[in-house]
Protein backbone atom coordinates (compact mmCIF):
# COMPACT_ATOMS: atom_id res chain seq x y z
CA UNK A 1 0.00 0.00 0.00
CA UNK A 2 1.03 3.84 -0.84
CA UNK A 3 2.10 6.23 2.01
CA UNK A 4 -0.22 8.38 2.90
CA UNK A 5 0.64 12.19 1.68
CA UNK A 6 -1.22 14.27 3.54
CA UNK A 7 -3.71 14.14 6.87
CA UNK A 8 -6.59 16.45 6.80
CA UNK A 9 -10.72 16.03 8.50
CA UNK A 10 -13.70 16.02 5.80
CA UNK A 11 -16.37 17.82 7.61
CA UNK A 12 -19.92 18.27 6.09
CA UNK A 13 -22.78 19.79 8.34
CA UNK A 14 -21.56 19.27 12.07
CA UNK A 15 -19.83 15.59 10.64
CA UNK A 16 -16.15 15.86 11.15
CA UNK A 17 -14.43 12.46 9.53
CA UNK A 18 -10.63 12.54 10.44
CA UNK A 19 -9.17 10.96 6.75
CA UNK A 20 -5.52 10.82 4.98
CA UNK A 21 -5.19 11.52 1.18
CA UNK A 22 -3.19 8.94 -1.13
CA UNK A 23 -2.24 9.76 -4.67
CA UNK A 24 -4.29 7.49 -6.44
CA UNK A 25 -2.19 8.04 -9.66
CA UNK A 26 1.51 7.72 -10.61
CA UNK A 27 3.57 8.35 -13.47
CA UNK A 28 4.92 5.16 -15.44
CA UNK A 29 6.65 7.30 -18.13
CA UNK A 30 10.32 6.08 -18.46
CA UNK A 31 12.28 9.02 -16.61
CA UNK A 32 16.18 9.77 -17.09
CA UNK A 33 17.97 12.18 -15.61
CA UNK A 34 20.27 14.99 -17.55
CA UNK A 35 23.83 13.70 -18.24
CA UNK A 36 26.59 15.35 -19.68
CA UNK A 37 26.98 12.97 -22.58
CA UNK A 38 30.76 13.18 -22.63
CA UNK A 39 31.67 12.07 -18.98
CA UNK A 40 28.01 11.11 -18.21
CA UNK A 41 28.33 12.78 -14.53
CA UNK A 42 24.99 14.86 -13.45
CA UNK A 43 24.09 17.90 -14.96
CA UNK A 44 23.17 20.60 -12.21
CA UNK A 45 20.70 22.89 -12.24
CA UNK A 46 22.29 26.35 -11.03
CA UNK A 47 20.69 29.87 -10.24
CA UNK A 48 22.41 32.16 -11.78
CA UNK A 49 22.58 36.03 -11.82
CA UNK A 50 22.69 36.64 -15.68
CA UNK A 51 24.91 40.06 -14.80
CA UNK A 52 26.94 38.78 -12.31
CA UNK A 53 27.39 35.13 -13.05
CA UNK A 54 27.19 34.14 -9.63
CA UNK A 55 25.49 31.52 -8.17
CA UNK A 56 22.96 32.63 -6.38
CA UNK A 57 21.94 31.05 -2.67
CA UNK A 58 18.51 29.62 -2.86
CA UNK A 59 17.66 32.08 0.52
CA UNK A 60 18.30 34.77 -1.51
CA UNK A 61 15.62 33.66 -4.23
CA UNK A 62 11.86 35.53 -3.72
CA UNK A 63 9.10 35.18 -6.63
CA UNK A 64 8.15 38.11 -9.06
CA UNK A 65 4.96 38.94 -10.36
CA UNK A 66 6.47 40.84 -13.78
CA UNK A 67 3.65 44.00 -13.54
CA UNK A 68 5.50 45.32 -17.02
CA UNK A 69 8.40 44.95 -18.78
CA UNK A 70 11.01 44.27 -16.58
CA UNK A 71 9.40 45.68 -13.17
CA UNK A 72 8.27 42.80 -10.48
CA UNK A 73 6.46 42.88 -7.12
CA UNK A 74 8.46 40.63 -5.41
CA UNK A 75 6.72 38.21 -3.02
CA UNK A 76 8.65 36.58 -0.12
CA UNK A 77 7.69 32.66 1.04
CA UNK A 78 5.08 34.07 3.44
CA UNK A 79 3.25 36.34 0.93
CA UNK A 80 2.83 33.32 -1.06
CA UNK A 81 1.62 31.45 1.94
CA UNK A 82 -0.88 34.31 2.60
CA UNK A 83 -2.55 33.97 -0.64
CA UNK A 84 -3.46 30.05 0.02
CA UNK A 85 -6.10 31.78 2.07
CA UNK A 86 -6.81 29.66 5.34
CA UNK A 87 -4.21 27.39 6.76
CA UNK A 88 -6.91 24.73 7.30
CA UNK A 89 -6.72 21.06 7.30
CA UNK A 90 -10.58 20.95 6.98
CA UNK A 91 -12.57 19.60 3.66
CA UNK A 92 -15.23 21.32 4.12
CA UNK A 93 -18.31 19.61 1.90
CA UNK A 94 -20.51 22.28 0.74
CA UNK A 95 -22.85 20.88 -1.12
CA UNK A 96 -23.15 17.92 -2.88
CA UNK A 97 -24.17 17.44 -6.90
CA UNK A 98 -25.05 14.56 -9.00
CA UNK A 99 -21.54 12.74 -9.71
CA UNK A 100 -23.02 11.73 -13.41
CA UNK A 101 -23.51 15.10 -13.91
CA UNK A 102 -20.06 16.14 -13.63
CA UNK A 103 -18.20 16.27 -17.05
CA UNK A 104 -14.43 14.29 -16.68
CA UNK A 105 -12.91 17.31 -18.13
CA UNK A 106 -13.40 19.01 -14.67
CA UNK A 107 -11.45 16.73 -12.95
CA UNK A 108 -7.45 17.24 -12.63
CA UNK A 109 -5.84 14.66 -9.81
CA UNK A 110 -7.54 11.59 -8.42
CA UNK A 111 -6.68 10.85 -4.61
CA UNK A 112 -8.48 7.96 -2.72
CA UNK A 113 -9.50 8.79 0.74
CA UNK A 114 -8.59 6.52 3.85
CA UNK A 115 -9.62 6.69 7.10
CA UNK A 116 -8.01 7.57 10.09
CA UNK A 117 -8.59 6.63 13.83
CA UNK A 118 -11.73 7.26 15.03
CA UNK A 119 -13.42 7.73 11.68
CA UNK A 120 -14.12 4.16 10.34
CA UNK A 121 -17.74 4.51 11.52
CA UNK A 122 -18.38 8.48 9.81
CA UNK A 123 -15.98 6.97 6.49
CA UNK A 124 -18.24 4.21 5.83
CA UNK A 125 -21.51 5.94 6.20
CA UNK A 126 -19.90 8.61 4.04
CA UNK A 127 -19.14 6.54 1.47
CA UNK A 128 -22.90 4.16 1.81
CA UNK A 129 -24.24 7.62 1.06
CA UNK A 130 -22.56 8.84 -1.60
CA UNK A 131 -23.04 5.83 -3.57
CA UNK A 132 -26.61 4.98 -2.41
CA UNK A 133 -27.26 9.00 -3.48
CA UNK A 134 -24.88 9.16 -6.69
CA UNK A 135 -23.35 12.18 -5.38
CA UNK A 136 -20.49 13.78 -5.09
CA UNK A 137 -19.63 16.11 -2.70
CA UNK A 138 -18.13 19.88 -3.59
CA UNK A 139 -16.01 21.70 -0.87
CA UNK A 140 -12.56 23.17 -0.88
CA UNK A 141 -9.01 21.80 0.81
CA UNK A 142 -5.98 23.51 0.96
CA UNK A 143 -2.95 21.76 0.45
CA UNK A 144 0.58 23.05 0.01
CA UNK A 145 -0.11 26.15 0.36
CA UNK A 146 -2.67 26.61 -2.37
CA UNK A 147 -6.59 25.89 -2.19
CA UNK A 148 -8.23 23.59 -4.42
CA UNK A 149 -11.99 22.75 -5.81
CA UNK A 150 -12.71 19.79 -4.85
CA UNK A 151 -14.97 16.96 -5.66
CA UNK A 152 -15.84 13.56 -3.55
CA UNK A 153 -17.24 10.22 -4.64
CA UNK A 154 -17.25 7.03 -3.74
CA UNK A 155 -15.95 4.94 -6.50
CA UNK A 156 -15.47 1.07 -5.97
CA UNK A 157 -15.25 0.46 -2.34
CA UNK A 158 -13.50 3.72 -1.23
CA UNK A 159 -14.14 7.44 -1.53
CA UNK A 160 -12.26 9.28 -4.23
CA UNK A 161 -11.36 13.00 -3.88
CA UNK A 162 -10.54 15.14 -7.16
CA UNK A 163 -8.83 18.33 -7.28
CA UNK A 164 -11.31 20.64 -9.89
CA UNK A 165 -10.26 22.48 -12.69
CA UNK A 166 -12.62 26.07 -13.14
CA UNK A 167 -14.83 26.79 -15.93
CA UNK A 168 -12.51 29.78 -16.35
CA UNK A 169 -10.00 27.44 -17.29
CA UNK A 170 -11.68 25.33 -19.98
CA UNK A 171 -11.05 26.24 -23.48
CA UNK A 172 -14.70 26.87 -24.66
CA UNK A 173 -15.29 24.86 -28.09
CA UNK A 174 -16.95 28.35 -29.68
CA UNK A 175 -13.72 29.47 -29.77
CA UNK A 176 -12.21 27.21 -32.16
CA UNK A 177 -11.84 28.05 -35.57
CA UNK A 178 -13.57 25.16 -36.97
CA UNK A 179 -15.35 25.53 -40.39
CA UNK A 180 -19.01 24.44 -41.04
CA UNK A 181 -19.64 22.32 -44.02
CA UNK A 182 -22.01 23.67 -46.90
CA UNK A 183 -23.91 20.62 -46.92
CA UNK A 184 -24.42 18.76 -43.30
CA UNK A 185 -23.54 14.87 -43.91
CA UNK A 186 -26.29 13.22 -45.38
CA UNK A 187 -28.81 10.47 -43.55
CA UNK A 188 -27.27 8.01 -45.22
CA UNK A 189 -23.96 8.84 -44.19
CA UNK A 190 -24.99 9.31 -40.70
CA UNK A 191 -26.32 6.14 -40.62
CA UNK A 192 -23.50 4.30 -42.34
CA UNK A 193 -20.98 5.65 -39.64
CA UNK A 194 -24.02 4.90 -36.96
CA UNK A 195 -23.10 1.09 -38.15
CA UNK A 196 -19.20 1.49 -38.16
CA UNK A 197 -19.21 2.47 -34.44
CA UNK A 198 -22.06 -0.25 -33.73
CA UNK A 199 -19.81 -2.80 -35.55
CA UNK A 200 -16.66 -1.73 -33.34
CA UNK A 201 -18.27 -1.63 -30.41
CA UNK A 202 -16.28 -3.37 -27.44
CA UNK A 203 -15.99 -3.13 -23.73
CA UNK A 204 -13.28 -0.69 -22.07
CA UNK A 205 -10.65 -3.22 -20.56
CA UNK A 206 -7.83 -0.83 -19.62
CA UNK A 207 -5.92 -3.86 -18.04
CA UNK A 208 -5.33 -5.36 -21.73
CA UNK A 209 -3.59 -1.39 -22.95
CA UNK A 210 -0.05 -1.79 -23.19
CA UNK A 211 2.08 1.45 -22.90
CA UNK A 212 3.88 -0.82 -26.14
CA UNK A 213 6.20 2.66 -26.38
CA UNK A 214 7.08 2.76 -22.69
CA UNK A 215 8.24 -1.35 -23.71
CA UNK A 216 10.31 -0.45 -26.59
CA UNK A 217 12.25 2.35 -24.27
CA UNK A 218 12.86 -0.17 -21.68
CA UNK A 219 13.83 -2.86 -23.83
CA UNK A 220 16.08 -0.11 -25.79
CA UNK A 221 18.00 0.41 -22.29
CA UNK A 222 18.48 -3.24 -22.22
CA UNK A 223 19.84 -3.39 -25.30
CA UNK A 224 22.36 -0.74 -25.25
CA UNK A 225 23.33 -1.85 -21.23
CA UNK A 226 24.18 -5.24 -22.74
CA UNK A 227 26.27 -3.08 -25.78
CA UNK A 228 24.23 -3.79 -28.75
CA UNK A 229 23.01 -1.47 -31.21
CA UNK A 230 19.89 0.53 -31.68
CA UNK A 231 18.32 1.19 -35.45
CA UNK A 232 15.94 3.38 -36.59
CA UNK A 233 12.22 2.44 -38.31
CA UNK A 234 10.70 4.75 -41.26
CA UNK A 235 7.51 6.58 -40.25
CA UNK A 236 3.98 5.33 -42.31
CA UNK A 237 1.62 8.15 -44.05
CA UNK A 238 -1.83 7.84 -43.86
CA UNK A 239 -3.49 7.71 -47.61
CA UNK A 240 -5.75 10.78 -48.75
CA UNK A 241 -9.61 10.17 -48.63
CA UNK A 242 -12.02 11.70 -50.94
CA UNK A 243 -15.27 9.44 -51.00
CA UNK A 244 -16.75 9.44 -47.50
CA UNK A 245 -19.76 7.37 -48.56
CA UNK A 246 -17.94 4.92 -49.80
CA UNK A 247 -15.00 4.94 -47.49
CA UNK A 248 -17.77 4.42 -44.74
CA UNK A 249 -19.06 1.38 -46.56
CA UNK A 250 -15.66 -0.14 -47.15
CA UNK A 251 -14.90 0.42 -43.53
CA UNK A 252 -18.06 -1.25 -42.03
CA UNK A 253 -17.80 -4.02 -44.34
CA UNK A 254 -14.04 -4.29 -43.23
CA UNK A 255 -15.18 -4.31 -39.49
CA UNK A 256 -17.70 -6.84 -39.84
CA UNK A 257 -15.21 -8.94 -41.62
CA UNK B 1 -7.52 29.50 -30.78
CA UNK B 2 -5.12 27.67 -28.54
CA UNK B 3 -1.80 26.87 -30.83
CA UNK B 4 -1.86 23.55 -32.50
CA UNK B 5 0.21 21.03 -30.63
CA UNK B 6 -0.13 18.28 -33.00
CA UNK B 7 -1.39 17.87 -36.67
CA UNK B 8 -2.56 14.66 -38.34
CA UNK B 9 -5.55 13.27 -39.26
CA UNK B 10 -8.06 11.02 -37.23
CA UNK B 11 -8.69 7.72 -38.86
CA UNK B 12 -11.69 6.19 -38.61
CA UNK B 13 -12.23 3.18 -40.20
CA UNK B 14 -11.33 4.27 -43.87
CA UNK B 15 -11.96 7.56 -43.07
CA UNK B 16 -9.20 9.88 -42.64
CA UNK B 17 -10.19 13.69 -41.16
CA UNK B 18 -7.23 16.14 -41.29
CA UNK B 19 -7.30 17.37 -37.72
CA UNK B 20 -4.72 19.11 -35.35
CA UNK B 21 -5.04 19.53 -31.85
CA UNK B 22 -5.16 22.24 -29.27
CA UNK B 23 -5.27 22.21 -25.55
CA UNK B 24 -8.56 22.22 -23.63
CA UNK B 25 -7.02 23.99 -20.98
CA UNK B 26 -6.23 27.57 -20.66
CA UNK B 27 -3.52 28.95 -18.45
CA UNK B 28 -5.68 31.46 -16.32
CA UNK B 29 -3.16 31.58 -12.94
CA UNK B 30 -0.22 33.81 -12.29
CA UNK B 31 3.55 33.12 -13.60
CA UNK B 32 6.18 34.04 -11.21
CA UNK B 33 9.84 34.21 -12.25
CA UNK B 34 12.44 33.44 -10.03
CA UNK B 35 14.03 36.83 -8.77
CA UNK B 36 17.80 37.63 -7.05
CA UNK B 37 16.12 39.45 -3.63
CA UNK B 38 19.35 41.33 -3.35
CA UNK B 39 19.54 42.40 -7.02
CA UNK B 40 16.15 42.50 -7.76
CA UNK B 41 16.94 40.74 -11.13
CA UNK B 42 15.20 37.47 -12.79
CA UNK B 43 17.37 34.62 -12.18
CA UNK B 44 18.73 32.14 -15.24
CA UNK B 45 18.56 28.95 -14.64
CA UNK B 46 21.80 27.02 -16.36
CA UNK B 47 23.47 23.88 -16.78
CA UNK B 48 26.73 22.61 -15.15
CA UNK B 49 28.60 19.49 -15.64
CA UNK B 50 29.42 18.09 -11.89
CA UNK B 51 32.30 17.04 -12.17
CA UNK B 52 33.74 19.20 -14.66
CA UNK B 53 32.22 22.61 -12.62
CA UNK B 54 31.68 24.16 -16.08
CA UNK B 55 28.76 25.24 -18.07
CA UNK B 56 27.20 22.82 -20.43
CA UNK B 57 25.72 23.80 -23.96
CA UNK B 58 21.74 21.87 -24.09
CA UNK B 59 23.80 19.70 -27.18
CA UNK B 60 26.07 18.12 -24.64
CA UNK B 61 23.35 17.09 -22.91
CA UNK B 62 22.41 13.21 -22.62
CA UNK B 63 19.54 11.10 -20.80
CA UNK B 64 21.06 9.12 -17.71
CA UNK B 65 19.30 6.24 -17.03
CA UNK B 66 20.22 4.30 -13.50
CA UNK B 67 20.18 0.50 -13.27
CA UNK B 68 18.84 -2.01 -10.63
CA UNK B 69 22.34 -2.59 -10.19
CA UNK B 70 23.40 1.15 -9.47
CA UNK B 71 24.97 1.47 -12.88
CA UNK B 72 24.20 3.94 -15.30
CA UNK B 73 23.39 3.78 -18.97
CA UNK B 74 23.64 6.93 -21.37
CA UNK B 75 20.78 7.23 -23.76
CA UNK B 76 21.04 9.74 -26.68
CA UNK B 77 18.35 11.75 -28.67
CA UNK B 78 19.41 8.96 -31.18
CA UNK B 79 18.92 6.16 -29.38
CA UNK B 80 14.92 7.21 -28.50
CA UNK B 81 15.01 8.29 -32.16
CA UNK B 82 15.58 4.82 -32.65
CA UNK B 83 12.29 3.69 -30.54
CA UNK B 84 10.15 6.60 -31.94
CA UNK B 85 6.52 4.61 -32.42
CA UNK B 86 6.26 3.94 -36.27
CA UNK B 87 2.97 6.12 -37.00
CA UNK B 88 3.55 9.81 -35.99
CA UNK B 89 0.39 11.10 -38.02
CA UNK B 90 -2.84 9.36 -37.48
CA UNK B 91 -5.46 9.10 -34.37
CA UNK B 92 -6.07 5.15 -35.21
CA UNK B 93 -9.71 4.22 -33.65
CA UNK B 94 -9.26 1.00 -32.56
CA UNK B 95 -13.13 0.61 -30.49
CA UNK B 96 -16.24 2.63 -29.45
CA UNK B 97 -16.54 2.21 -26.18
CA UNK B 98 -19.39 3.10 -23.22
CA UNK B 99 -18.12 6.23 -21.82
CA UNK B 100 -20.16 5.73 -18.62
CA UNK B 101 -17.33 2.52 -17.89
CA UNK B 102 -14.50 4.29 -18.45
CA UNK B 103 -13.85 5.67 -14.97
CA UNK B 104 -12.77 9.60 -14.94
CA UNK B 105 -9.71 8.43 -12.97
CA UNK B 106 -8.27 7.48 -16.34
CA UNK B 107 -9.11 10.99 -17.64
CA UNK B 108 -5.56 12.97 -18.08
CA UNK B 109 -5.38 15.90 -20.19
CA UNK B 110 -8.16 17.27 -21.91
CA UNK B 111 -7.71 18.59 -26.07
CA UNK B 112 -10.30 19.61 -29.02
CA UNK B 113 -9.76 18.55 -32.14
CA UNK B 114 -10.28 20.71 -34.75
CA UNK B 115 -10.65 20.27 -38.55
CA UNK B 116 -7.64 21.44 -41.18
CA UNK B 117 -8.53 23.99 -43.53
CA UNK B 118 -11.52 24.50 -45.21
CA UNK B 119 -12.39 22.17 -47.69
CA UNK B 120 -16.18 20.75 -47.94
CA UNK B 121 -15.14 17.04 -47.35
CA UNK B 122 -12.50 17.65 -44.54
CA UNK B 123 -15.81 19.77 -42.80
CA UNK B 124 -18.00 17.20 -43.68
CA UNK B 125 -16.44 14.29 -42.29
CA UNK B 126 -15.75 16.05 -39.35
CA UNK B 127 -19.09 16.97 -38.77
CA UNK B 128 -20.66 13.40 -39.67
CA UNK B 129 -18.29 12.48 -36.84
CA UNK B 130 -19.82 15.15 -34.15
CA UNK B 131 -23.12 13.93 -35.39
CA UNK B 132 -22.67 10.73 -34.84
CA UNK B 133 -20.81 10.31 -31.96
CA UNK B 134 -23.43 12.84 -30.39
CA UNK B 135 -26.15 10.63 -30.89
CA UNK B 136 -23.82 7.31 -29.04
CA UNK B 137 -23.07 6.82 -25.67
CA UNK B 138 -19.75 5.43 -26.55
CA UNK B 139 -16.77 7.04 -27.56
CA UNK B 140 -13.59 6.21 -29.67
CA UNK B 141 -10.90 4.67 -28.06
CA UNK B 142 -7.53 4.92 -29.94
CA UNK B 143 -4.08 5.60 -30.16
CA UNK B 144 -1.67 8.24 -31.28
CA UNK B 145 1.60 9.47 -31.04
CA UNK B 146 3.01 12.95 -30.11
CA UNK B 147 6.20 14.24 -29.43
CA UNK B 148 7.37 10.69 -29.58
CA UNK B 149 5.60 9.23 -26.84
CA UNK B 150 2.97 6.82 -27.66
CA UNK B 151 -0.78 7.44 -26.00
CA UNK B 152 -4.22 6.12 -24.88
CA UNK B 153 -7.15 7.90 -26.28
CA UNK B 154 -10.38 8.69 -25.63
CA UNK B 155 -12.49 10.62 -28.60
CA UNK B 156 -15.84 12.20 -27.71
CA UNK B 157 -18.23 15.03 -28.55
CA UNK B 158 -17.38 18.11 -26.25
CA UNK B 159 -19.10 21.76 -26.55
CA UNK B 160 -20.10 20.39 -30.59
CA UNK B 161 -16.52 19.54 -31.25
CA UNK B 162 -14.40 16.39 -31.15
CA UNK B 163 -12.62 16.22 -27.77
CA UNK B 164 -9.79 14.14 -27.04
CA UNK B 165 -8.42 13.26 -23.51
CA UNK B 166 -5.35 11.25 -23.47
CA UNK B 167 -5.86 8.11 -20.87
CA UNK B 168 -3.78 6.88 -17.90
CA UNK B 169 -2.59 3.27 -18.49
CA UNK B 170 -3.96 0.97 -16.10
CA UNK B 171 -0.68 0.27 -14.35
CA UNK B 172 -0.56 4.38 -13.48
CA UNK B 173 -3.71 4.00 -11.30
CA UNK B 174 -2.86 2.70 -8.53
CA UNK B 175 -5.31 -0.28 -6.44
CA UNK B 176 -7.08 1.09 -3.80
CA UNK B 177 -6.85 -1.81 -1.46
CA UNK B 178 -6.58 -1.94 1.97
CA UNK B 179 -7.08 2.28 1.80
CA UNK B 180 -10.83 2.32 3.00
CA UNK B 181 -11.69 0.96 6.90
CA UNK B 182 -10.84 -2.75 7.03
CA UNK B 183 -13.21 -5.19 8.47
CA UNK B 184 -16.80 -6.32 8.34
CA UNK B 185 -18.18 -3.70 9.62
CA UNK B 186 -21.51 -2.11 8.23
CA UNK B 187 -22.27 1.43 8.86
CA UNK B 188 -25.29 1.54 11.01
CA UNK B 189 -28.33 1.91 9.18
CA UNK B 190 -30.13 4.70 10.47
CA UNK B 191 -26.81 6.84 10.39
CA UNK B 192 -26.93 6.15 6.77
CA UNK B 193 -30.32 7.22 5.93
CA UNK B 194 -29.67 10.69 8.06
CA UNK B 195 -26.44 11.10 5.93
CA UNK B 196 -28.51 10.72 2.97
CA UNK B 197 -31.13 12.95 3.80
CA UNK B 198 -28.75 15.42 4.58
CA UNK B 199 -26.92 15.21 1.13
CA UNK B 200 -30.47 15.56 -0.52
CA UNK B 201 -30.83 18.33 1.42
CA UNK B 202 -27.56 20.15 0.52
CA UNK B 203 -27.94 19.08 -3.22
CA UNK B 204 -28.24 21.78 -6.29
CA UNK B 205 -27.58 21.36 -9.75
CA UNK B 206 -24.00 20.29 -11.30
CA UNK B 207 -23.29 24.24 -12.97
CA UNK B 208 -18.99 24.35 -12.68
CA UNK B 209 -19.83 28.41 -13.23
CA UNK B 210 -20.69 29.01 -9.85
CA UNK B 211 -17.26 28.25 -8.41
CA UNK B 212 -14.72 30.45 -8.82
CA UNK B 213 -11.06 30.43 -7.61
CA UNK B 214 -10.50 32.10 -4.74
CA UNK B 215 -7.09 31.12 -4.57
CA UNK B 216 -6.34 32.97 -7.60
CA UNK B 217 -8.33 36.12 -6.66
CA UNK B 218 -6.31 36.30 -2.98
CA UNK B 219 -3.03 36.13 -5.70
CA UNK B 220 -4.63 38.87 -7.19
CA UNK B 221 -4.94 40.79 -4.08
CA UNK B 222 -1.50 40.12 -2.11
CA UNK B 223 0.63 41.03 -5.82
CA UNK B 224 -2.08 44.78 -5.82
CA UNK B 225 -1.68 45.22 -2.09
CA UNK B 226 2.22 44.32 -2.35
CA UNK B 227 2.48 46.87 -5.47
CA UNK B 228 1.45 49.33 -3.38
CA UNK B 229 3.68 49.00 -0.63
CA UNK B 230 1.84 46.73 2.16
CA UNK B 231 2.80 44.58 4.07
CA UNK B 232 1.37 40.83 4.17
CA UNK B 233 0.96 38.62 7.01
CA UNK B 234 0.36 35.01 6.44
CA UNK B 235 -2.98 33.73 8.33
CA UNK B 236 -2.69 31.59 11.61
CA UNK B 237 -3.30 28.20 11.16
CA UNK B 238 -6.96 26.78 12.38
CA UNK B 239 -6.84 23.83 14.49
CA UNK B 240 -7.86 20.77 12.83
CA UNK B 241 -11.65 20.20 14.16
CA UNK B 242 -12.10 16.84 16.41
CA UNK B 243 -13.49 13.43 15.11
CA UNK B 244 -17.32 13.33 15.42
CA UNK B 245 -17.49 11.41 18.84
CA UNK B 246 -21.20 10.69 18.05
CA UNK B 247 -21.91 10.67 14.73
CA UNK B 248 -25.62 9.99 14.95
CA UNK B 249 -25.83 12.78 17.30
CA UNK B 250 -24.07 15.22 15.06
CA UNK B 251 -26.44 14.09 11.97
CA UNK B 252 -29.57 14.87 13.83
CA UNK B 253 -28.44 17.93 15.01
CA UNK B 254 -27.32 18.99 11.78
CA UNK B 255 -30.61 18.37 10.10
CA UNK B 256 -32.24 20.19 12.56
CA UNK B 257 -30.24 23.39 12.26
CA UNK B 258 -31.04 22.94 8.56
CA UNK B 259 -34.76 22.89 8.70
CA UNK B 260 -34.18 26.61 9.94
CA UNK B 261 -36.54 28.33 11.20
CA UNK B 262 -36.19 25.71 14.27
CA UNK B 263 -33.88 25.66 17.70
CA UNK B 264 -31.11 25.45 15.74
CA UNK B 265 -28.06 28.05 15.99
CA UNK B 266 -28.75 28.88 12.49
CA UNK B 267 -31.55 31.04 13.44
CA UNK B 268 -30.83 31.65 16.99
CA UNK B 269 -30.87 35.45 16.60
CA UNK B 270 -33.93 34.18 14.80
CA UNK B 271 -34.29 38.42 13.32
CA UNK B 272 -32.84 37.54 10.06
CA UNK B 273 -30.68 40.91 10.45
CA UNK B 274 -27.45 41.86 7.90
CA UNK B 275 -25.69 40.57 11.15
CA UNK B 276 -26.97 37.22 12.16
CA UNK B 277 -26.70 36.79 7.96
CA UNK B 278 -22.91 37.10 7.46
CA UNK B 279 -22.03 34.98 10.39
CA UNK B 280 -23.70 32.23 9.28
CA UNK B 281 -22.29 29.53 6.79
CA UNK B 282 -23.22 29.27 2.44
CA UNK B 283 -25.41 26.22 3.51
CA UNK B 284 -27.19 27.61 6.33
CA UNK B 285 -27.83 31.08 4.20
CA UNK B 286 -29.19 28.29 1.32
CA UNK B 287 -31.13 26.33 3.42
CA UNK B 288 -32.80 29.60 4.39
CA UNK B 289 -32.93 31.29 1.18
CA UNK B 290 -34.90 27.86 0.27
CA UNK B 291 -37.39 28.13 3.03
CA UNK B 292 -38.00 31.84 1.83
CA UNK B 293 -38.12 30.33 -1.55
CA UNK B 294 -35.49 32.96 -3.11
CA UNK B 295 -35.25 32.95 -6.91
CA UNK B 296 -31.98 32.13 -8.52
CA UNK B 297 -30.66 30.85 -4.96
CA UNK B 298 -28.49 27.91 -6.44
CA UNK B 299 -26.25 30.57 -8.85
CA UNK B 300 -25.84 32.54 -5.50
CA UNK B 301 -22.77 33.20 -3.84
CA UNK B 302 -22.27 34.11 -0.11
CA UNK B 303 -22.44 37.57 -0.66
CA UNK B 304 -25.58 37.62 -2.80
CA UNK B 305 -27.45 35.23 -0.66
CA UNK B 306 -26.90 38.08 2.09
CA UNK B 307 -28.24 40.77 0.30
CA UNK B 308 -31.30 38.55 -0.99
CA UNK B 309 -31.68 37.42 2.58
CA UNK B 310 -31.69 41.23 3.94
CA UNK B 311 -33.28 42.51 1.34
Amino acid sequence: MPRSIFNATISFGLVNVPIKLYSATESKTVHFREVHETDGAKIEHRRIDPETGDVVPYDDIVKGYEVAQGEFVELSKEEIAAAAGEKTKRIAIDEFVPAGAIDPVFYEKTYYVGCREGGADAYRTLHAALAQTERAGIGHMTYHNREYLVAIRALDDVIALHTMRFADELVPGDELDAGEPEKGPSQREVKMAGSLVDALAAEFKPEEQRDTYRESVLAMIDAKAKGKQVVRAAPDEPAEETDLLAALQASVKGAKG
Amino acid sequence: MPRSLWTGSLSFGLVNVPVQLVTAVQDVGFRFRQLNSKTHRPIEVRRFCSEEDREVAYEEIAHGYELDDGNQVIITDEDLAAVEPRKTRTIDIDSFVELADVDPIYFDHPYFLVPIGESEGTLRAYQLLVEVMSSTDRAALGRFVMRTKEYLVLVRVRDGRLALTTLLWHDEVRESKGIAPGGKAKPDKTCVEQTVALIEALSVDWDPSRYEDEYRKRVADVIARKKKGGTIKAPAAEKEPAPTPDLMAALEKTLAEMKGGGGGKASAAGSGGRDELEGMTKQELAQRAADEGVEGRSKMTKDELVDALAG
